[in-house]
This record gives structure tokens, C-alpha cells and sequence, in this order.
């Protein structure tokens, strides 16, 4: 059964259209992204997930419950868990308060559970406030999961933590989704969508200009690997053109030679090697990054800009 | 239920550690009441506190009958008796409360006694003298020559009674503006004291007597005054930051997206700020009485007056949390409602100091009702004068809450 449904979702402010006529599908137990720069449309999306929101037109289902149906709205909340974009807690209330706010919210009595499971039991007496940047965004995680919703959304939940801090919270996003947990997840982060997600959906301009697995995206889309050559010379990528292999020779004096398989791969450095270039390749395959590059035409930088 | 439990003590949790609203919710009407209380207050809270040094006491250190039972009569009357023994020194004065000692001299017991039996000896002599006299020739000629010459006896035998006056001396602070009533009271008490040994009863007595109309003191007007204020800057300044904190934190859309409604939220703010009004109540009723022998109790009314005003400005502060963006906006909008308000509603000083047109403009702000109506249930307990003001807060608090739920946003924020 799917867990969301969206269908022809439309979200207006005043003359700006923030998310356009909007449709995916998110199945249970998937890590679903949407992958975008800021001001596409991703909070938006969710929030009409959330019911914190009300479209303009369309709709979205979850579990089959409509999202317009007010009569129904309390039996939405009692299912999902809600991070919200850069969620802060209480500042002068304890870790274990913070906790049991949500825990009393969703009338939850896993509480002790879940601070346990993300390794907050330990740091559970120390006031929101006085925690590490990343201990805060685990409390706002813990926050959204007490309960144990079925539906887990989280909005940027890695934007301004540091690199370890980041891998952590992918850690916890793994564990959710063993557990069995729909997880729906918004980023500018191309490793993060690439790495946590089934399926990622790319939006820009609050409309989806891609939507799928991430193999299959990056299959469809990413183009061929490339094999970058520090030090290669104009004779060798000659003959490598010669032989029909797609040679780029940058200013900066590096070769990228594109290889749609690992066989052709294969055929590159032998031919190089049967005309006595002993060379290693930097190989890098196509990613989210590639994807995104076709397919909007510009690339996104690490603050979730397009640039 | 159990949600809004858990709701309102987490809520009661950030009020009671959050520095801000401790010092404006508690410590600094406290420290204006005290301050401006004991500045325009009036006379310093009558202290009649009387050290006594008894030196009157035998070889074994025990104290003279007398001096025992006079010491006994100062208690009994307005004196907080507190006794010195003979080698103590004079206590210090510490600044706040005068220091009055009253030293009863060596000999105390047995003079008064002589001198008890020296005016019984007078009075009775003379006594008799008159009544001999009136009698006059009814009385045989050698019978009132002897009446004469035991007469003289018995006033020879006074003249063996080692009576002389003894002094009691009070001391005390040339800038203790009570000491002189003070004297003046001993002396009564010493003079009944002298009757009632004499068997003598006095014959002018006073009763003091209460009129009904009760003089408010300044701390009177001010009590009521700083507790209505506070409770209004607990709204204005406290909740809608709060609010406004917790709607930029996220805290509230983490909560309007769980099963928990609207109402709850804001019955839990009302109760907790319910709370706070409370304790900032009993605080100040506690050191009004402590410093300032302020004696009133809440009742029904005033509890009720104390409730409609809290939910009016816990309702306008969710109502400027609520619609204002900025946290500096919010904070701005706070102070100059409060403190403007302060000054003029009357609730910092007596309205009959305010210029006439000021009096007026205190008529259009709304913490002009609350404190009235506070000081009219709280203290003056007279309902008849109270009821047009409550019936305003009344309207205040229906139009609060009301602005509150309209303006809190659980959906579209
Ligand atoms: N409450 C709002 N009122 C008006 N415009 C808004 C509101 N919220 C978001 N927007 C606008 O809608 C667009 C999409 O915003 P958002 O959904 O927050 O994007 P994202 O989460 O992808 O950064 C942006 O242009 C933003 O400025
Ligand atoms: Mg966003």
C-alpha cells in the first residue's frame, strides 16, 4: 500500500506559486527525498503533508486519509512524526523534558525507549540550551519520532551540522527505515538524497523535474563514468579518440575519457597500457550531482543555492 | 487531560527557570513594595518591641515580686517585652527597628512596697483627720486630743518607712519619634500599677473604639497597585515572548502537527499564568503583612477579579506573540503597552497625585480597572465599588481570550 499519495498538489502565496501542480507517490517502509534548492518548494510540500498547511488545489492522501479533510486531520497526526525545519527545542527545559512535551503531545509512552535508541538517556538531565548543535538536532529527532509514527518527516534534517554530526543523523535515518518506518526527507544535500533514499524527487521552482530510484535517475540521467587522467598526452588521447572513445582534453591538462560500462572501461586502459602509458585513472561515477546538472542545467551549492 | 497536565507543568517549568520572568513576575514588584512602601509608605511599621533590664533582683539573682508583675503588665499592653539581664549590654540598633531599653532600678520591689504603705499611712491619717474634723463638736474634747497624738505617732512611724521615689529610665534614639508616646504609655502603666496596688480603682477610663471608614495607608494603595501591574507585564512582556519564541523555534508547528489542539495550549498558558499571578499575589500579601502589617486575605472576589485579569493579558500577550514576526517586535510592542500603562493607570501611585488630566486618561487604560478593582475586593472588601470595575476586566478578559484563540494559528501560521 502506498503511505502518500500527492496528487496535482498546488500551493499559492498570493501571486507566487510556491509548489506546482505536484504529484508523487511515497510507499511504506521507502526513504523518500525531495531534493532541491532553497525556496523550491520543499517545506511547503511537507507541511501540506503535515496538515499544517492547506493546498490551493489538488490533493495528498496519507494512509488514504485527505489532508483537506478537517474532520479527519486528528487521525493524520496520530500516525506521522514531525521534524520541523530548523527546529529548535525548549532552550531552558531539559533533554528528557523536551521529550516528554512531544511524548505528552502524541499521548506516547515510549519515551524512555526512544531516548535510549538515539543516545540521549545519558545526556537526558541537560538543558536544551547547553547542548552541541548536533545534540540538538537529535533532540528534535527524538521529538519527531516518540511515538513511533509511521510516517517520519523530516525537513533538512543535516542543514548546519558538521560532517560528523551529519553522518550520525544518516545513521539514525538508516536505523528508521530497518525499523520499518516511512521516511519522508528534504535536503539541498546531493550525497544525502544519494545515499539515504529510495527514491528521490528533484524540485525546483516548486515543480518536479525528476522523480525516481536513485540508480535508475542517475542511469537515466547522470550520463557515462568518467575516468580523469591527471597527466595524459596529446598522442595517447588521439588514439583513444581514434579507437572511438569519448575524449575530453581540459585547459588544465587533464584528459576525461566517458565510459558508458566497466568492460569499456577495461578496453581504455588496456589499449593505454599496450601502448606503454602505465597510468591510474581517477574514476568517478555518475551521481545525483550529474543528474542534477542535465537535468536543471546549473549545479547546487552546499548552502542550497543554484549556481 | 493528562496532556495538558504534562503541558502546563513543562510550561510552569521554562516561567519558574527563566530569569526574566522570575524578576518581573516576583522580585521586582517585591522590591518596589518595599522600596516605595517604606519611602511614602508612612510611619515605619509600629514596632513597639521594649528591652528591660531588671535590676531589681535579690542576692540569689532572683527578680522583686514587683518588678516581676509591672514587667508582666508592660507585656499585656502594646510592648513586645524583651528582657536584658543586668550585665547585658544595650543592644545596637541595626538601622531598620529603634532600640528601647527600660532599665527598672536596684530595689524596685521593697520601695514600692514602703511607699504603698506610706501612702496608705498618708491617706489614712489623713483620713481620719478630716473626719474628725467634720465631726467637730460631736466628738468629746479628750478624745480628739488623743486621736491627734496617735495621729502623730502614726506619721512619726511614716517617717520610719524608708520610702523615696525610685526612677525608671528609658533610653532610647533621639531620632525615635515614637519614644516619647512610649514614655507616655509606661507612665499609664506605672500609675495603674500604683492604683492597683493602693486597692484603688481608676476613675477615667478610655476605650478606643474602630469608625468603619478604614484610612488607607500609601502601601495599601500600592499592594494591590504593583500586583494588578505585574500580572499585566507577565502577559504583555512574558507570554508573547514566549509565544513568539516557541512559534520562530518551531516548537509550535512540532505541536500543531501532534493531536493536541489549539485549546489545550492556550488553557495551559492561562493556567500556568494563573499560577504565576498567584504567587505573585500571595508574595506579595506575605511581605505586605511581614513588613507592613498589610492584613488581607483573597477571597472569592478578589481570587476572581485576579483570574479575569490574567486571562485578559495572557490572552492580549498570545494575541502580540501570536501576530508579530519579530522577536524585537514583539518585545517592543510588549514594553510600550506595559509600561506607559504603569504609569498611567494610577496602579504606581495614589490617582489623587495624578494632575486632573492625567486622572482622566487613566479612565482609558486598561490596567486602570484591574488595580481598582483588585484594591476594592483585595483590600477595601467593598463589593458595591468593585463591581463596575470587574465587570470592565471582565469584558477584558472575554476580549483577550477571544483575540487569543482567533490569532493563535494551529494551521496556515
Ligand atoms: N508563509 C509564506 N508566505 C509567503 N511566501 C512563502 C511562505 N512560505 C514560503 N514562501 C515562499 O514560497 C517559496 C517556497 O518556500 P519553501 O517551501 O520554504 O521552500 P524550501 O523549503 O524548498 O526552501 C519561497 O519562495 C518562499 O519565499
Ligand atoms: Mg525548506
Amino acid at each position: 500500500m502506498e503511505a502518500i499519495v500527492v496528487e496535482e498538489l498546488t500551493k499559492k502565496y498570493g501571486e507566487l506559486t510556491a509548489v506546482d501542480r505536484v504529484s508523487f507517490k511515497v510507499s511504506e517502509g521507502e526513504v523518500f527525498s525531495l531534493l532541491g534548492p532553497n525556496g523550491a518548494g520543499k517545506t511547503t510540500t511537507v507541511e501540506i503533508l503535515e496538515c499544517l498547511r492547506t493546498p490551493t488545489s489538488g490533493d495528498a492522501f496519507i494512509k488514504g486519509l485527505s489532508v483537506r479533510d478537517s474532520s479527519i486531520v486528528r487521525r493524520i497526526k496520530k500516525i506521522i512524526g514531525v521534524l520541523p525545519q530548523e527546529f529548535n527545542a525548549v532552550g531552558n527545559l531539559t533533554v528528557y523534558e523536551n521529550v516528554e512535551l512531544a511524548a505528552a503531545a502524541k499521548q506516547a509512552s515510549d519515551l524512555k525507549q526512544v531516548l535510549e535508541d538515539l543516545g540521549l538517556w545519558e545526556v537526558r538531565g541537560r538543558m536544551f540550551s547547553k547542548l552541541s548543535g548536533g545534540l540538538k538536532r537529535r533532540v528534535g529527532i527524538a521529538m519527531a519520532l516518540v511515538g513511533s509514527p509511521e510516517i517520519v518527516f523530516l525537513d533538512e534534517p543535516t542543514t548546519g551540522l558538521d560532517p560528523e554530526a551529519r553522518r550520525e543523523t544518516w545513521l539514525y535515518i538508516r536505523r528508521l527505515k530497518k525499523q520499518g518506518s516511512t521516511v519522508v526527507l528534504t535536503t539541498h544535500y546531493m550525497e544525502e538524497a544519494e545515499k539515504l533514499s529510495d527514491r528521490v524527487a528533484i524540485i525546483v521552482k516548486g515543480r518536479i523535474a525528476a522523480e525516481g530510484e536513485v540508480k535508475s535517475l542517475i542511469a537515466r540521467h547522470g550520463g557515462k563514468t568518467k575516468l580523469l587522467f591527471e597527466e595524459l598526452d596529446s598522442r595517447a588521447a588521439e588514439m583513444l579518440r581514434e579507437r572511438g572513445f569519448e575524449v575530453e582534453q581540459r585547459p588544465s591538462g587533464r584528459v576525461v575519457v566517458r565510459v558508458g560500462s566497466d568492460s569499456e572501461m577495461f578496453e581504455v586502459l588496456t589499449a593505454l597500457r599496450s601502448m606503454g602509458y602505465h597510468v591510474y585513472p581517477e574514476i568517478k561515477q555518475a551521481g545525483l550531482e550529474d543528474v542534477f546538472l542535465s537535468v536543471i542545467g546549473s549545479k547546487l551549492s552546499n548552502t542550497g543555492e543554484l549556481t | 487531560m493528562r496532556t495538558t497536565a504534562t503541558l502546563i507543568k513543562l510550561l510552569f517549568k521554562t516561567w519558574i527557570r527563566s530569569k526574566v520572568s522570575l524578576f518581573f513576575g516576583l522580585a521586582f514588584p517585591i522590591m518596589l513594595l518595599l522600596v516605595f512602601g517604606t519611602i511614602f509608605g508612612g510611619a515605619s511599621p509600629p514596632n513597639y518591641r521594649l528591652y528591660v533590664r531588671n535590676l531589681d533582683v535579690d542576692s540569689s539573682g532572683s527578680p522583686g515580686v514587683l518588678s516581676e508583675a509591672f514587667i508582666q503588665a508592660l507585656n499585656n499592653s502594646v510592648f513586645e517585652v524583651v528582657p536584658l539581664k543586668p550585665e547585658d549590654p544595650t543592644p545596637r540598633s541595626t538601622g531598620f527597628a529603634a532600640v528601647r531599653v527600660l532599665t527598672i532600678p536596684k530595689g524596685f520591689t521593697s520601695n514600692l512596697l514602703n511607699m504603698t504603705i506610706a501612702n496608705r499611712v498618708d491617706i489614712t491619717a489623713d483620713t481620719i483627720r478630716r473626719m474628725v474634723e467634720m465631726a467637730g463638736a460631736q466628738i468629746p474634747e479628750q478624745a480628739r486630743a488623743n486621736i491627734t497624738a496617735s495621729m502623730q505617732a502614726f506619721t512619726a512611724f511614716k517617717q520610719t518607712i524608708p520610702a523615696e521615689r525610685k526612677t525608671l529610665v528609658l533610653e532610647g534614639s533621639p531620632d525615635d519619634r515614637v519614644l516619647q508616646p512610649i514614655e507616655g504609655i509606661i507612665n499609664v502603666i506605672a500609675s495603674k500599677f500604683e492604683l492597683a496596688l493602693l486597692n484603688a480603682s481608676s476613675a477615667v477610663e478610655v476605650k478606643t473604639t474602630y469608625s468603619q471608614a478604614r484610612q488607607m495607608r500609601t502601601v495599601d494603595y500600592y499592594l494591590p497597585g504593583y500586583t494588578a501591574a505585574f500580572i499585566m507585564t507577565n502577559g504583555l512582556i512574558g507570554v508573547s515572548s514566549l509565544v513568539s519564541d516557541m512559534k520562530r523555534s518551531g516548537v509550535i508547528k512540532l505541536l500543531a502537527s501532534t493531536p493536541v489542539s489549539k485549546t489545550s495550549w492556550i488553557v495551559s498558558l492561562v493556567v500556568v499564568q494563573t499560577f504565576a499571578a498567584l504567587l505573585l499575589t500571595a508574595v506579595m500579601l506575605a511581605v505586605g503583612w511581614a513588613v507592613f502589617r498589610i492584613t488581607a486575605l483573597p477571597d472569592f472576589f478578589s481570587l476572581s477579579v485576579i483570574l479575569l485579569g490574567t486571562l485578559a493579558f495572557t490572552g492580549f500577550g498570545v494575541l502580540i506573540g501570536g501576530v508579530l514576526r519579530e522577536a524585537e517586535a514583539v518585545t517592543a510592542v510588549g514594553n510600550t503597552l506595559s509600561f506607559p500603562m504603569m504609569f498611567l493607570s494610577g496602579a504606581f501611585w495614589p490617582m489623587e497625585l495624578m494632575p486632573p488630566f492625567l486622572q482622566e486618561v487613566a479612565k482609558f487604560v486598561p490596567l486602570y480597572y484591574f488595580h481598582v478593582a483588585l484594591r476594592e475586593t483585595l483590600l477595601v472588601g467593598s463589593l458595591a465599588t468593585a463591581i463596575l470595575p470587574t465587570a470592565v476586566v471582565a469584558v477584558m478578559a472575554l476580549l483577550g481570550i477571544s483575540l487569543a484563540v482567533l490569532t493563535t494559528k494551529w494551521r496556515d501560521f
